[in-house]
């Protein structure tokens, strides 16, 4: 890793960490618990649009079944909410699986058609069946037991797993899988070629995606205190899928930034608050027009512009002998 | 799994061509107990429209097989049957025993085949050794829960197939670009990458669509040397074409397509002698 990657890695880290201490109030502290808990929706849906290309517009859906099943089980019925979440996160897992196995086939478009229709269907639910959801009332999210019922306790708890939500995607994308699902996204023809199972390894990253998505609505009706159908509108799905393409399609970091900045800058910056839609939409537009590659490869470029690498114009000559032992050093 | 019936991956042939028995001399008799890739009596229609009509094809093991004829012939259509993109209208696909006409290209992928295609298709953003290592993924037994938790062994199996693709790349020439993007390659690095993810591949046979299309003097002399020595390695090339001179320079044998149909196969010399070949193709 470059050593500047590691000074910023740890000064964010330190940031974090120190967070709850140098927050000016209490609900700067619950916007960063937010920002963590949308980024553990993002981070597992990074991998689907952003590495495997896959444009799914409909994760406000399993993020609503996971609050649900997080509000259900540890309020109504009162299990552990530890447990919640690990229910809230299986179930979301078998709904994306049961999603991902029609839709995964079709072309991109079509996809995101399928999964938007689902974001519709699981809201007009929840809707519909009161008895169960409360209907247009809602429920109450209950609260994490102690050390995490106060607001550093839950920002810690969403903190560290986003960190994990990081950890597993960012090792997913670095080694074999990661570029196996960038083919998919860049070249499925190549993707074929080499055996990439498209279907599959698609459908593998989505449950996946859908893991994350629950834990992340459980963590999000905890923290909202009380939820209703209207808390899942179908704008909160584009701003996830803002998020990434704002980010940058293959990259980590890039999302990661594009979700801070999304969601802290219209609460901050007071003026954006009432101009909420009409800033995202601003940069969306900006950015795809000016970086399209996106925000994390901006920095890319910057930093080649700033350290121009010379690149050696060698001509092709191979090393037969070498070639002739790797060929015979078969895996 | 085993749809098409393929039996599993023979362990390296290399093992099996060092058993047989009195098997010195040329290359492809060192290899010679291993089955060749077959395609009997293939036909291929697209709507009404034949682009093969039976024709056979035989690559052996350790063997350069040239595959020329006019453009629209069906020397690609023949290559996407082999490779499992088309499914033949008739005739059968088969190595050995095992029939492949109806198994998907991955499958095929993993029985070892690869290929490359006429016009470079690489992962425009990532690495020439990225690029390279996905060759690879079929070698790569990590399951996506292993690798999200980055257990040991997975990372061992990618460091090793890392290496791997560093060896082949600096063995096709590609030592200077390993860290370069694949799209500020040059076009022919782009196709010297194609081989290279191909090999990281370890298959039994390579497919070559035009590899030398674009390339200078120079770099299809390069592209020769390449060849060749993954002929003496066992593998077997079959090369799709249009330069008939570096086709018959070094190709063992050569098959001759025309409007979808056979015209002629043999030794370059019976090939380039053949009147009917000259007549539809080479010219006078």
């Amino acid at each position: 890793m470059h050593p500047n990657k590691k000074v910023a890695l740890a000064l964010g880290a330190l940031l974090a960490v120190s967070l709850p201490w140098w927050a000016g109030d209490q609900y700067q502290l619950h916007l960063a618990a937010l920002i963590c808990v949308y980024w553990v929706l993002i981070g597992g849906l990074n991998l689907v649009v952003g590495y495997t290309g896959q444009l799914s517009i409909g994760h406000v859906g399993l993020l609503a079944i996971g609050a649900y099943t997080f509000a259900i089980l540890a309020g109504k019925l009162g299990w552990h909410p530890g447990a919640a979440v690990v229910a809230a996160g299986a179930l979301c897992g078998l709904c994306g699986l049961a999603l991902g196995l029609p839709s995964l086939r079709l072309p991109g478009f079509y996809f995101a058609m399928a999964t938007m229709a689902f974001a519709l269907i699981v809201n007009e639910l929840a809707l519909a069946q009161g008895g169960l959801t409360g209907g247009g009332i809602g429920l109450p999210g209950p609260g994490f037991p102690p050390p995490f019922d106060t607001p550093a306790g839950f920002y810690a708890l969403a903190a560290v797993l986003a960190l994990v939500v990081t950890l597993l995607s960012w090792n997913i994308a670095r080694r074999m899988w990661g570029l196996g699902l960038m083919s998919i996204r860049d070249n499925p023809v190549t993707a074929q070629a080499v055996g990439v199972p498209l279907f599959r390894a698609k459908l593998v990253v989505f449950v996946f995606s859908g893991v994350c998505a629950g834990v992340a609505g459980a963590l999000f009706a905890s923290l909202q205190s009380y939820i209703t159908p209207d808390t899942f509108v179908f704008e909160l799905s584009l701003f996830f899928f803002v998020c990434i393409i704002i980010g940058g399609r293959g990259s980590i970091v890039g999302p990661f930034i594009g979700t801070v900045v999304l969601t802290a800058l219209p609460e901050l910056v007071a003026p954006l608050a009432k101009l909420g839609h009409f800033f995202y939409g601003l940069l969306l537009l900006l950015v795809v027009l000016v970086v399209p590659e996106g925000i994390g490869r901006m920095f890319e470029l910057l930093g080649e512009r700033l350290r121009p690498r010379v690149v050696p114009t060698a001509a092709i000559t191979p090393d037969l002998p070498r070639l002739a032992r790797a060929l015979e050093h078969r895996p | 799994m085993s749809r098409g019936g393929i039996a599993p991956a023979a362990p390296g042939f290399g093992d099996g061509a060092a058993q047989a028995p009195a098997a010195v001399g040329t290359a492809a008799s060192a290899h010679a107990g291993v089955a060749p890739l077959e395609a009997v009596n293939v036909g291929k229609q697209f709507g009404g429209l034949s682009a093969l009509d039976q024709v056979s094809l035989s690559l052996r093991a350790g063997e350069v097989h040239g595959l020329i004829g006019p453009n629209g012939s069906g020397k690609t259509t023949l290559l996407n049957l082999l490779s499992g993109y088309y499914q033949p209208s008739a005739g059968e696909i088969r190595h050995g025993s095992a029939q492949l006409a109806n198994a998907t290209v991955q499958q095929r992928a993993r029985f070892g085949i690869a290929r490359t295609f006429q016009k470079p298709r690489l992962l425009p953003t990532l690495s020439a050794l990225d690029n390279a290592v996905l060759g690879a993924w079929s070698h790569s037994r990590a399951g996506f829960l292993a690798t999200a938790l980055a257990l040991p062994a997975v990372a061992r199996e990618y460091r090793a197939l890392r290496e791997r693709a560093v060896e082949l790349l600096h063995g096709v020439g590609l030592g200077h670009a390993i860290g370069r993007r694949a799209n500020l390659l040059d076009h022919a690095e782009q196709r010297f990458l194609e081989i290279a993810r191909g090999l990281a591949m370890s298959p039994r046979f390579i497919l070559l669509d035009e590899p030398a299309g674009g390339l200078t003097g120079n770099e299809i002399a390069h592209l020769a040397d390449v060849i060749r020595t993954l002929r003496d390695s066992g593998i077997g090339v079959l090369l799709v074409e249009h330069h008939t001179d570096f086709v018959f320079r070094i190709c063992d044998r050569v098959t001759t397509l025309n409007v979808g149909r056979m015209i002629k196969h043999g030794t370059p010399d019976e090939v380039r002698a053949d009147p009917e070949v000259i007549r539809v193709y080479l010219g006078a």
